[in-house]
Order: structure tokens, then C-alpha cells, then sequence
């Protein structure tokens, strides 16, 4: 049974002498949510782009699954250049014809109030991001990649574009991968999470799985040794341990209160243990 | 409908969803061939996957809850019957919770039966 809609193969990819993906592995099946995480430099934006086919991998490959041509994968990222000067008629007409697109309505732009002759460069990043994810949408994707995008949407542009994406899945079975740092209105929707450190995946789990693996610890005293514990933070008197991977046999010998974490901060944890490392290095 | 969705809670989203769908049943604000929200409807209420959407509604007619109807979505099974034995396990698994709560902080039944015949009086 092969439903990956995407399947990467031991992808590196470098910057002048840095390496910036450093062999990657991993597929996204159809209709899948994952959202991929991790600090600043990780390599996130540049998988995306990769993904897109707008950066050319030095090694490994790229598998498009079946639907997943070219003109099927939509990118949206905060870096996005549209042609400043045309207006949104003259974009979309563009794009319409570019992917031979015969039905698109502009629903989604229009409910921002925007007019077709507004010029683009005239427009708030909110409504530069709707009108490019509604161009993306209308090609019918069965891949969408969105890089770093709703942080900057007011919370009324925010939900239009969650909505839209959620549409995607639910109709055309798209599979959407997100690059966030900030989850909010979106915390329940991936069903994967992809930790990235270092131009490789550190975590690749189902949310459910991963919140089964994580714990936090509060406490005033040292956490024992035989605790697998990822990063600590320290708040005044007490330390918050972070504990990965959690088994129930971690409870024997020891009164800890070990407590369920959301996704938001289980990422923190992940992310702030990789600066640790980094530190220590 | 008032379906509400804990983000931290340890229960996985498609089960609230369930739990959720079946509280809707019970209150009667759901009935016997209602038909039950789109996927797609509910995914976007509630911001969650349509997956897990799916995976709920899935569970929901394995339960005998929902039953398909190809072309119109899933309609509401709800025979009066069930909704007794339905209503005990939901009051079961409450209880098994705050039974756990209360033996961990030391009480023992005995204390327990004491307590709730003093708030029942």
C-alpha cells in the first residue's frame, strides 16, 4: 500500500560550505496534517523549499507520489514575491492561465474586501497571503507546503486561511505541511509532528504517541539520574524537567508528579534541549 | 450543539470527539436520526483534522451510534433503550476517575460513602 504523496530519501543540501539538510528521511501520505518544528537555523524553510522544487537538492532524492505532479504541490511562505505592480485580476488571470485553472471564483479574497483592480503591492501581508493561498487552492493541490505564514494574519485572516486549509483536506484529501513556531488556532490539527535540529529530523511521531512520551516534572530537587530528561528549565527555587521517552516504569522508586504536556510545549522542550546541546558543544 | 475541544487534556481529540458526540445524544440534543455534522463541517468548528473527525464518527457507527448513509452523511441511532446503559457508563467512567483522585489523597471508601451522604442531605 503506497499512499505517500511525497517520499524524501536521505536529502542533503548545502549552503556554500554549510549544511544545511543533512540526509533526510521521511513521506507524507495523502491527507495527512505534519507540522515540522524547530529552532531558528534548524532547516526548515529551505526542506520546503526543497519540497517545491525551488531549491535542487546535492543528494538524495524526492518521490512524487501519484496526483503529486509539479503543478500539484502549492507553497506558501511569508517570503512570497508576487508581481507587485499587477493588480488581482491581472495576477489571477495570470495564474489561471499559467495552470490552466477554468473555475476559480477569488471567494476568499473578496471576503477580505479587497477589489480585483487593487494593486498588490498596496496590500497587507494578511491579505497578500489569502490571495496567494487562494491562487494555490484553486490548483487544486494535493500538497500543500506553508512556511511560517499565520503568525502574521489577523485573527479574522488567521481563521479564513485555516479554514480554507482544512477545506483542502477534507475535499481534495490534500496533504498539508506546515513550518510553525507559534500554534494557537492550529495546536489540533497536524497529526505528526517532525522535530528538526541540525538539517535532520530529531522527532517524527504521531502528536497522540509523542504526548505518551513526554512528561514534565516539577520539583525543588534534583531529578535522578535514571530519568531520560531532554532540557531543564529553571524557575526560581524549582526546575521544570522535561522527560523523553516516558514509560510507566519510570514511576518505580520515586514519588515524581509526572505531568501530560500539550504539543506547544512539548516542541519548546525539544527546541530548548537542542540549544542545550549546542551550548555544551 | 456545544461541543468543546481540551487541547490538554490527556484523552486523544477523537475520543473527546466521541465522548462529546455521545454527551449530545444523551442530553437529547441529538436524536434518533438526526443527521450528525459534515466532517468537514465539524473539522472546521471544532479546528481539528478531518481525520480525526473521520476517526470519531468511524468509532461512533462501529458503537452502533451513527449509522452511514451513503450520500447524506451519518444519521443519529439512538433507541431509547441504550441510553440508560449509556448514561451508567458515562457516569462510571466519571466515577472511576474521581475514585482514583480521592484513594490517592488517602481517603478510604468508607470516608468517601460519609462524604456524599453529608453533601446529599
Amino acid at each position: 500500500m503506497s499512499q505517500a504523496i511525497i517520499d524524501v530519501r536521505n536529502l542533503s543540501l548545502s549552503f556554500s560550505r554549510k549544511k544545511v539538510l543533512a540526509g533526510l528521511n521521511f513521506s507524507l501520505n495523502r491527507g495527512e496534517w505534519a507540522v515540522i518544528a524547530g529552532r531558528n537555523g534548524a532547516g526548515k524553510s529551505t526542506l520546503l523549499r526543497a519540497l517545491s522544487g525551488v531549491l535542487l537538492p546535492d543528494e538524495g532524492t524526492i518521490r512524487h507520489g501519484p496526483g503529486a505532479r509539479p503543478e500539484k504541490i502549492g507553497f506558501i511562505s511569508d517570503r512570497l514575491s508576487l508581481f507587485e505592480d499587477w493588480t488581482i485580476d491581472q495576477a489571477s488571470d495570470f495564474h489561471c492561465r499559467a495552470f490552466h485553472i477554468g473555475d476559480f471564483d477569488g471567494q476568499l479574497v473578496k471576503r477580505l474586501g479587497v477589489r480585483g483592480r487593487d494593486r498588490i503591492k498596496n496590500l497587507s501581508a494578511g491579505e497578500r497571503a489569502i490571495l496567494h493561498l487562494s491562487l494555490v487552492l484553486a490548483q487544486k493541490p494535493s500538497l500543500l507546503l506553508v512556511d511560517e505564514v499565520l503568525h502574521m494574519l489577523d485573527p479574522y485572516i488567521r481563521d479564513l486561511f485555516i479554514e480554507a486549509l482544512i477545506e483542502a483536506m477534507a475535499v481534495q484529501q490534500a496533504a498539508v505541511l506546515t513550518v510553525n513556531h507559534t500554534f494557537g488556532e492550529i495546536e489540533r490539527l497536524p497529526e505528526r509532528v517532525l522535530v528538526m535540529d541540525e538539517g535532520r529530523f530529531i522527532v517524527d511521531e504521531t502528536v497522540e504517541a509523542l504526548r505518551g512520551k513526554m512528561r514534565k516534572v516539577v520539583s525543588r530537587d534534583p531529578l535522578p539520574e535514571t530519568q531520560p530528561c531532554i532540557f531543564k528549565k529553571t524557575e526560581g527555587e524549582y526546575k521544570e524537567y522535561f522527560i523523553f521517552p516516558f514509560q510507566e516504569e519510570l514511576r518505580q522508586g520515586n514519588a515524581l508528579d509526572f505531568q501530560e504536556m500539550a504539543l506547544p510545549e512539548i516542541i519548546k522542550a525539544f527546541i530548548g534541549g537542542g540549544y542545550e546541546q549546542k551550548r555544551m558543544a | 450543539m456545544n461541543l468543546t475541544i481540551d487541547s490538554k487534556s490527556p484523552l486523544p481529540v477523537y475520543q473527546q470527539v466521541i465522548q462529546a458526540i455521545k454527551l449530545e445524544i444523551l442530553s437529547g440534543e441529538l436524536r434518533d436520526g438526526d443527521p450528525l455534522p459534515s466532517i468537514r463541517d465539524l473539522a472546521k468548528l471544532l479546528r481539528i483534522n478531518p481525520n480525526t473527525v473521520a476517526k470519531a464518527y468511524y468509532a461512533l457507527e462501529a458503537e452502533g451510534f451513527s449509522e452511514g448513509r451513503s450520500g447524506s452523511g451519518s444519521r443519529v441511532k439512538a433507541p431509547p433503550g441504550r441510553q440508560d446503559a449509556l448514561r451508567k457508563a458515562m457516569l462510571e467512567s466519571e466515577w472511576r476517575i474521581f475514585l482514583e483522585k480521592a484513594v490517592s489523597l488517602g481517603f478510604s471508601l468508607e470516608d468517601i460513602r460519609q462524604l456524599i451522604e453529608r453533601i446529599n442531605k
